[in-house]
Parts: structure tokens; sequence; C-alpha cells
């Protein structure tokens, strides 16, 4: 990289001659700006940013899914109020981000640092921990069902033995979080993994090695010297890990695949409720609703993260 | 049972002032996107099913294959058939997208569970000018009714498809129940399969994954003790009845004799479960008679009636899909005269596809007098399990309600609280009951059966 | 650190890491060989006979019955074209567009940049499952439904690659720009000549995860297309799921499939995730 960059400024000092003036050369750089941008910035707004107004439009609807919509302001919103279905569901998110974000980030933190380091295997050892993320939400269903059947499956087979082969991982309201938390965690540790090592390779050598002239010790070394530089990459860990078990696929098509929202709605997702609302209910302005919601929530919470843990090196340029 | 709650809204009233600035407003965009983007080409209709053209042969496939084709042979307006599969299609949202986005098939496959909804919002067709004269009169009591709303039919049902209980010789004979053992009541049925039930094999099976099927199959347990949801526009849901019935299926969660979860396709898959030695007594329905036929057809079973309560009278819930047409589709009368011709035709040849259908690609109760009468001559019902459905189950059928989907969600929650949770029925029964008269002070629409 | 490799600290150091790495090793293969379990046995089931499935031990006997059948009976090779058509092109697309979008807001200076680059990144707290009604409503009006567009175009644009993109840029040499300007080749130019081979790294390992996700997907396949001729490996998969619900060596075989070009990608494209992170960096 440095090479190609080099040859270029070399040449570049040998043509110095052709640059326009200053005004000339920003206009172009602005007009260049857009051109770049144009793609990207139409399409997210044409696939995102619309959808997005439209649900805001739809939720002061009452839509029936039939082509039939009566405005009916904030009743929509109103109702959220007193929907104990709703407050149920955001118990289950809660529940679900409260376990997932930390042990995923832990597991994610903790593997990284355990493969950081070369030994024999090292990169079969990462392969096989990123494994899980390469396989589609579809496939990771039906897998640990398989893996879980009551009494017969390989895995409940293998809990025998803790006095727990009479479980049912999926199907008792008791165990059902647990092992969509557990599921969740072994399908995205590998790639949180991934962004922790490279975090940790960004670091600098030198900072270590003058810890350990110092006579650091590992644990002393990772708190005074690895944790704080890692904060950006924790940060963005943090935050795409908040969004994923918030609204992303894994709060969705996980749940769909392996317990829609049952037992008992111990995995009913307010997302999984949402998906409910519109498409088993016909209720697609209330659903519009809680996704509008939902989202000014999250803006909400990342904001105030941004604020709270100086995350603000995000937009250093 | 037929008995409207409250006057049902003209469906295609006047729009207030309000709706239509409204409609204008935000949602004006969607409602002229739904005339758009389609091919209107009106000389060929789509079809939405979960049968065929499958990728894999199957003799349910064949059958809409070869009456699709037969229609297409004879008819200008082509039939075009999209498979969606079963999963997808049942609990997905291929369906409700395409109809929320103005774009819905010409001709689908509707449950009891959609039925008012779709309704409601002015999706389905009035098929009754459709239909061939005196043809209402040859489908049996109760056939029509859930599809029907002031008299008038806006789906053609397919199929009746009523639950009993499976089980499995070898497990009954390795535990030493004779056949005559077989349970009647709720209380033997729970002691024989606390005897059936083994490290590896549990004695008795109900649906545990939340649902409409799950619904379907425990509403028996609710009439059997004279209860129901809904009655003259209030609940009746919180009854000795429903507590019974929620205690009954607790109870096999108490005593560990049924599992938290089916293997396969859930607790209506009998080749996944009874037959793969899951379990011993499995309910399921009539179609398993021809999974079972395909899947495992060497292994030894037989049925019986559901078991009651003490003083209970014998009802089952007889399921089943119909055929219904998109009023706003684009060329709604073609779609309706396919609809009565595949289903309704009074012909020979009209009976006879209906014939193959319930005892050929599956094995269903006909809906019709007349199919059935055929079938008999074909020698379907006139021995082994299929005969016990026709004489034994049959007189105790009841239709599978169409109550919306409010309804079936508290209900829902109410079986699942208590059959997983062990909440107190007592408890889940009036907390359901109060949801369910909530709902019902704002529901207008076509009649709760 | 080459040259002070004979130090008595890097000794000592060597030592003791020695005894660490013995132990982390260990650790380490054991959690990995955990980890892998469950694929491990999709692997095995897949082989097994029927009627084996749920045998805890080695299958009776190997058999390819499983994967003949769903390779043939099933039209899963077309599927797998499918999704390998839409897998590659939108990662194409994608991976062109984001690094314009990010060389932009990274090295150009234009005003409402840094707006632009907060209105992109916060549509990542938009989700699919959330706005799927809207968004097909769009794809409909553009004449999207039931062809590749449908299946490809929307998919395109996700502002997680074009922040992680971003970051790579802004580790440029500042000259970068001063030396196009004054050879007078141009922003286009210089991006397609310059920035573009430079940026192979990230790309690469962007690439892989681009992939992965769009082969993954299921929720949009399944709402857009309805020609069974357009089905992608999930949306093929989750139909074998719904015919042979019984048939768990089927449905693993089918599973198995649909996974195993996901892992050759991976195990293809991994070196360049691990390496590339390094340098792309997530300040």
């Amino acid at each position: 990289m440095t090479t190609s960059a080099k040859a270029l400024s070399e040449r570049a000092s040998s043509t110095s001659t052709a640059s326009g003036t200053g005004t000339t050369r920003r206009r172009r750089e602005t007009r260049a700006a857009w051109l770049f941008l144009a793609p990207d910035a139409v399409g997210l707004l044409l696939f995102v940013a619309l959808p997005m107004v439209f649900a805001l439009a739809l939720s002061l609807f009452d839509v029936d899914g039939f082509g039939n919509y009566r405005w009916i302001g904030l009743d929509n919103f109103h109702r959220m109020l007193s929907d104990p279905m709703l407050s149920r569901a955001i118990w289950v998110t809660v529940k679900y981000v409260v376990l997932f974000v930390p042990l995923s980030f832990v597991a994610g933190l903790g593997l990284a640092l355990l493969v950081w380091n070369k030994f024999p295997g090292v990169a079969a050892v990462r392969t096989l921990f990123f494994l899980p993320n390469a396989l589609s939400l579809v496939v990771i269903g039906l897998l640990w069902q398989f893996l879980l059947v009551d009494k017969q499956g390989v895995l409940t087979h293998a809990a025998r033995p803790f006095g727990l082969g009479d479980v049912s991982f999926l199907g008792d309201p008791k165990w059902a979080l647990a092992t969509y938390v557990f599921i969740s965690v072994w399908y995205s540790m590998g790639y949180q993994m991934l962004l922790f090592m490279a975090g940790l390779n960004d670091i600098e050598g030198e900072h270590l090695d003058a810890a350990r002239v110092d006579g650091a010790g590992a644990w002393q070394r990772f708190r005074h010297v690895i944790w704080p530089l890692l904060g950006p990459t924790s940060f963005f860990v943090l935050i795409t890990s908040l969004v994923a078990s918030v609204t992303g696929l894994q709060a969705f098509d996980l749940v769909y695949v392996l317990t829609k929202g049952g037992p008992d709605n111990q995995t009913s997702t307010v997302v999984f409720y949402i998906y409910q609302q519109a498409f088993s209910f016909g209720h697609f302005g209330y659903a519009a609703a809680i996704t509008v919601m939902l989202v000014a929530f999250l803006v909400a919470v990342t904001a105030v993260l941004f604020k709270a843990t100086g995350g603000g090196r995000f937009h250093a340029r | 049972m037929t008995r409207p709650v409250q006057p049902p809204p003209p469906t295609a009233g006047r729009p207030s002032r309000r709706a239509l600035l409204g409609s204008v407003a935000g949602a004006g965009a969607a409602a002229l996107l739904s005339g758009c983007g389609d091919d209107n080409n009106t000389d060929e209709l789509s079809f939405w099913n979960f049968y065929g053209p499958s990728p894999t042969p199957s003799p349910t496939s064949d059958w809409f294959t070869s009456v699709i084709g037969e229609w297409n042979r004879n008819n200008d307006v082509k039939v075009r058939p999209r498979f969606i599969a079963n999963a997808a299609y049942i609990n997905g949202n291929t369906l409700q997208t395409a109809f929320s986005a103005g774009s819905g098939p010409d001709i689908f496959l509707l449950s009891p569970g959609d039925f008012l909804r779709y309704q409601n919002g002015g999706a389905l067709l009035d098929l009754t000018p459709f239909l061939p004269k005196g043809v209402r009169a040859d489908y049996v009591p109760g056939a029509l009714d859930t599809r029907t709303v002031d008299g008038r039919v806006y789906a053609l049902p397919m199929e009746i498809e009523p639950l009993v209980i499976y089980y499995d010789r070898r497990a009954f004979e390795k535990a030493h129940v004779a056949e005559g053992d077989l349970p009647k009541t709720w209380d033997q049925f729970l002691s024989l399969a606390t005897k059936l039930t083994t490290k590896s094999r549990f004695g008795a099976m109900f649906e545990t994954l939340p649902g409409y099927y799950q619904n379907f199959v425990w509403y028996p347990f609710l009439w059997q003790g004279g209860g129901g949801a809904v009655k003259d526009g209030k609940s009746t849901f919180d009854s000795t009845a429903a507590r019974n019935a929620l205690g009954f299926w607790q109870e096999t969660q108490r005593r560990h004799i049924a599992p938290k979860s089916a293997l396969g396709g859930g607790s209506g898959d009998t080749p996944s479960n009874l037959a793969a030695g899951y379990c011993a007594m499995q309910q399921s329905g009539i179609w398993a008679v021809a999974d079972l036929k395909l899947q495992a057809p060497k292994f030894d079973y037989g049925i019986f009636p559901l078991p009651i309560p003490d003083g209970g009278k014998h009802v089952t819930d007889g399921g089943g899909w119909a055929f219904a047409v998109n009023a706003k589709g684009k060329n709604p009368e073609a779609a309706a005269e396919f609809v009565a011709w595949a289903l309704a035709s009074t012909d020979r040849a009209g009976i006879d596809r209906a014939r193959k259908w319930n005892t050929v690609a599956k094995t269903n109760l006909p809906p019709r007098a007349s199919v059935r009468k055929a079938a008999e001559a074909h020698d379907a019902f006139t021995s082994g399990v299929l005969e016990t459905f026709a004489t034994q189950i049959a007189p105790t059928l009841r239709s599978e309600p169409r109550y919306p989907p409010e309804v079936y969600k508290a209900i829902s929650d109410a079986i699942q609280g208590t059959q997983l949770s062990g909440k107190d029925p007592q408890q889940a029964a009036r907390e359901a009951s109060d949801v369910i008269d909530n709902f019902l002070l704002t529901y207008r629409g076509g009649s709760i059966l | 650190m080459l040259a002070d490799s004979s130090s008595p600290t890097t000794v000592r150091r060597t030592r003791r890491w020695r005894n660490g790495t013995t132990l982390r090793a260990v650790v380490a293969w054991a959690l990995a060989l955990l980890t892998f379990f469950p694929i491990f046995w999709l692997l095995l089931t897949a082989f097994k006979p029927s009627g084996e499935s749920f045998s805890s031990g080695m299958p009776s006997h190997w058999t390819w019955d499983n994967l003949k059948y769903v390779l043939t009976e099933v039209s899963f090779p077309r599927y797998l074209m499918n999704s390998a058509i839409v897998s590659v092109v939108v990662t194409a697309a994608a991976l062109l567009f984001h690094s314009m979008a990010a060389y932009a807001l990274a090295r150009l200076r234009f005003r409402g940049n840094s707006l632009v680059l907060g209105a992109m990144v916060s549509t990542m707290l938009v989700s699919l499952p959330v706005i799927l009604v809207p968004l097909f409503l769009i794809a409909k009006t553009l004449g999207m439904l039931d062809n590749f567009a449908g299946l490809i175009v929307p998919m395109i644009f996700n502002a997680f690659g074009i922040f992680l993109l971003r970051q790579y840029y802004l580790n440029f040499p500042s000259e970068l720009e001063d030396a196009a300007a004054l050879d007078g080749c141009g922003y286009p130019r210089l991006f397609w000549h310059v920035v573009l081979p430079l940026s192979r790294p990230a790309l690469a390992s962007l690439s892989v995860l681009f992939f992965l996700a769009n082969w993954n997907a299921f929720l949009w396949p399944l709402v857009i297309t309805s020609n069974p001729d357009l089905y992608v490996v999930q949306t093929g998969m989750a139909s074998l799921q719904g015919q042979y619900a019984s048939a768990y060596n089927y449905v693993l075989a089918g599973s198995l499939v649909a996974v195993l070009p996901t892992i050759i990608v991976f195990l293809l494209g991994q070196r360049w995730l691990v390496d590339s992170m390094k340098s792309s960096g997530l300040k």
C-alpha cells in the first residue's frame, strides 16, 4: 500500500504544473464526493429510509392488510400502553439482551485473547470458532431442534449425567430462553472474536513489550494496556450486538425456526411480536407503531452509549 | 352455532370523509401502488397452495396438477398454480405480504382460523352465484357453516379432517395392554399413558408448539364438557369445561408422560413421532392414515376416539382447508368458476375429482354426501381405520371454529400457560375470558362461530 | 523487535510463554471441538442411513443416498445456482458502491459530510423484519416482484460495509489526493486505478462476510419470489422441511448442501478476513 502511494506522490511532484486553483479543486472534490455517494445514498434512501417513513405513516392508521386504511391518529401508540402482551414481549427482549450482549461479548473477547497468539493449529481453532456464523439461521434452527429433542436428542442424552436428561431444553418455559441465548452465543461468538482480533491487531506491539519490561503480569497487561486500547472495538461490538439482539435477524429468524415464540411466550421477542401483530393478526398499523418505538429506542440508546463511552472516535477524521 | 353476534357492517359501504382523507394522505401511495406493477393479464389466474406442483412428486401434488391441467385444456382463462411449502404457507407471511401489497393471488387455500380476517377485510369473493344448483344441500351438515356469512358462501371446503388418537400396537403389546383396554375417559387415558411411558418413549403426545394448530386440536376437549369461547357477543370461556380441559393437558405434562416438543413436523406428524417410537399414543387427524401408508407402510397402529371427561360427550374437531377467491383479483368471476368447477361440480366427473382428492391423493372425510357415496362405491371407508372414521367418528364432528386472531391468541396463551408453565387453569381461563370480552367490545365483522 | 530477540527479558518471556501456550492450546482446542460438535453431528447424520438419525453413535454404514436424494429428487442444483448468482452479484455491487461511498466520506471534503455519515450509519438501526411490508411495496412498485432484480437490488444497500470501509480509508496516507489532483487524473480515475486496488484486503474480507449474509438470507427471498424457479437454497430448504418433516436424514442432508458453500467460502477467505481486519481497524 505504501509503495504505490509513494510512487503516486513522486509522480505527482513531477507533474505539479497540472494542478488547478484551490476553488476549482474544492468544487471538483465536492462534485466527485456526491458522485461517489450517489448509488449508496439513493439505495439506502429507497430501500431503508423510505420504508421506515412508510412505517411511520402506517403507524397512524388502522391497517388490516387488505388495502383498507383508517386514520386513527395516535391510537396505536396509545394502545401500546395497555397491551399486556407487548409488555411481556419487551420483558423477553430485555432478558434476552441482558443475557446475550454481555455473554457474547465476554465469549468473543475471551476467544480472541485465546487465539490471538500462535500455538499449534491456531488457524484451525479460529476457523472452528467462527464456523457457526457461516451457517444460515434456518439450518441452525433445524439442527438445534434435532440435537435437543426430548429424550432422544444427542445433546439431551449428553445432559443425562448432569441430571438434566428429562429436561426439554426448547419446550420447557423455564429453559427455552436460556437455550435460545445459548444458541445465539454459539452462533455469534466467532464473529465477535473476529472483531476483537482486528482490534487486538491494531494494538502496537511496543505497548505490550513496554508493559512486559515493566514486569506487568498477564492480567495487568490486559487491564491497563489491552482493555483501554480496545475501547473503540468494544463499543462497536456492543452496539452491533445490541442492535442484532433487539431487532436483528437473530431476534426474528432464530425464534421463528426454533420456537415460534413459545413455549408460553417465553421466547416471543418484540420483533417477533411485531411480526405476529402484522402477519398473524393483520394489525399492520399497530405493528408499525411498535416498530417506530423500537427504532426510536435504539437511536436513543446508541446516542447515550455514544456520549457515555466517548465513542466519539467513530467520527474522528 | 350459526348465530350472528351483531349485524355485520356492509363491507363495501361508504367510507367516511375522514377515512377517505386519511387513506389519501398516508396510505395513498399503497393504494395507488396496488393498481400497477402487476401484469394485468386476465387470462391467467394464479393459484397459491401448499400441495402442487411440489418439487418432489407426491399424490397430492399430482391431484393438483392434473385438475388444473384438465381445466386449462378446456378453458381460455388458464390457472397457474404456485407451490409454497407447507411450513411457509401456514405460519408464514408470503400470502399476507402479497395481500397487503394488493397483489394477492386470484385463488388460494384458506383455513378456518384465517377466514374471518380475510372476510372482514373484504378479500373474499362471494362464491354463491357460481355454485351449481342444489350443491349446497349436498354438503354434509356444518361443512359450509364456518365459510358462510349471512347465508353467502365465501370459501369452499375441500375436505374434513377429524381428530382421533393413534396408538402404536407394538408399544401396547410390550406394556401388556389389550385392545379391549382402550381408554374411554381422560382418567383412563392418563393412567394408560403413564403405564406406556418409558425411558425413551412418551406415553402420549399433544401439541405443544403455540399456533392455530394447537388450538384446533385442543378445542374438542373444551367442547366435550360443554364449553365454548364466544356466545351472543360475550365470552363464555371462563367455564368449568375450559378449566377441566386445560387441566387435562396440564396433567400430561405434570406426570411427564407427554413431550414438551414434538419431532419433525409437530404433533400432527405421525411418521416422525408415533411410528418413530417417540410416543405410544398421539393425537392427530385423518390425514395421518395416508401419511403412515406412504412413509411408514409397515407400522402397525390403531385408532380410538378422543377420550372424554366423566359425563362428557364425544366430539371431535373437523379441520380442513378451503378454496377461496380474491375479490380484488384480476378476474374474480373466472376464478370463482374454476373453484366451483374443481370442488362443487355435480356431474360424474366432478364427483370423481372430489373423491380422488379425499380418498386417493389424501385421506379425508369428504364434505359432500355424493362424494362419500362414490368413495364407498370404490371401497373406501368400508374397512380398517377409515371405516372407523366414517362410522364412529364422523357423527361426532364439529367444524373447526373460525375465531378471529385475538380470540385465538387469548386461548392459545391460556393453553400454553397451563400446559407448559403450570399456571392455574382457573386463573388462565378467567384471564383469557377477560381478553376476549375486551376484544368483543370493539369487534365488527362476520359472526364468530 | 527482531534486534533485541537475544535480550534476557525476551528469553525469560519465551520460556514463560511456552508453558502458558501449552495450556492455552489445550483449552482452545477443547473449546473449539465443543463448538464444532453440532456441525460435526450434522455431517454425520447426513451420511447415516434412514432410521438411524437418532442413534447416538457412528452410522452402521456410511451412505450417499441422502445427499444423492436431495441433489437429484429435489431441485437443489437450481437453488444452489440461484443462491450463487444472487450472492455473487449482491456482493460485487455492494463492494463497489460501498467503497465509493466510504471513500467519499473518508477522504473528500464537502459540506454535509458528517451529516451524510450520520444518516447512513443510523440506517444500521433499521433491520429487515421491521420494514418488511413497506419494503415489499417499494420493490413491487419498482417491478421487482418475482425476478432476480427483486432478489438482488434491495439487498445491496447496507451501511455496515460503508462504515467499515470508511475506517479503512481514514488510514490512507494524506498525499493520495494531493498526488491525484496534481496529476490531473481526476477522482473517478484515482478511485478506480489507485484506491480500489489498494482496498483489496479490506474488500476481500468484506466479500466473505457479504457472501455469507446473502447466501444465508431467508426472509426476503421467501417474500419477494413466488416462482419456484427463483427459489434460493434457504427457501428450498424450508420446503424440504415441510415435505419431509419426518425424514431427518434428508433434511440434514439438505442442510449440509446448503451450508457447504458457505463453509468453503469461509475456508478460502478466512485468511483475508483475519489479515485485513488488522489494517482496517475499527477505530
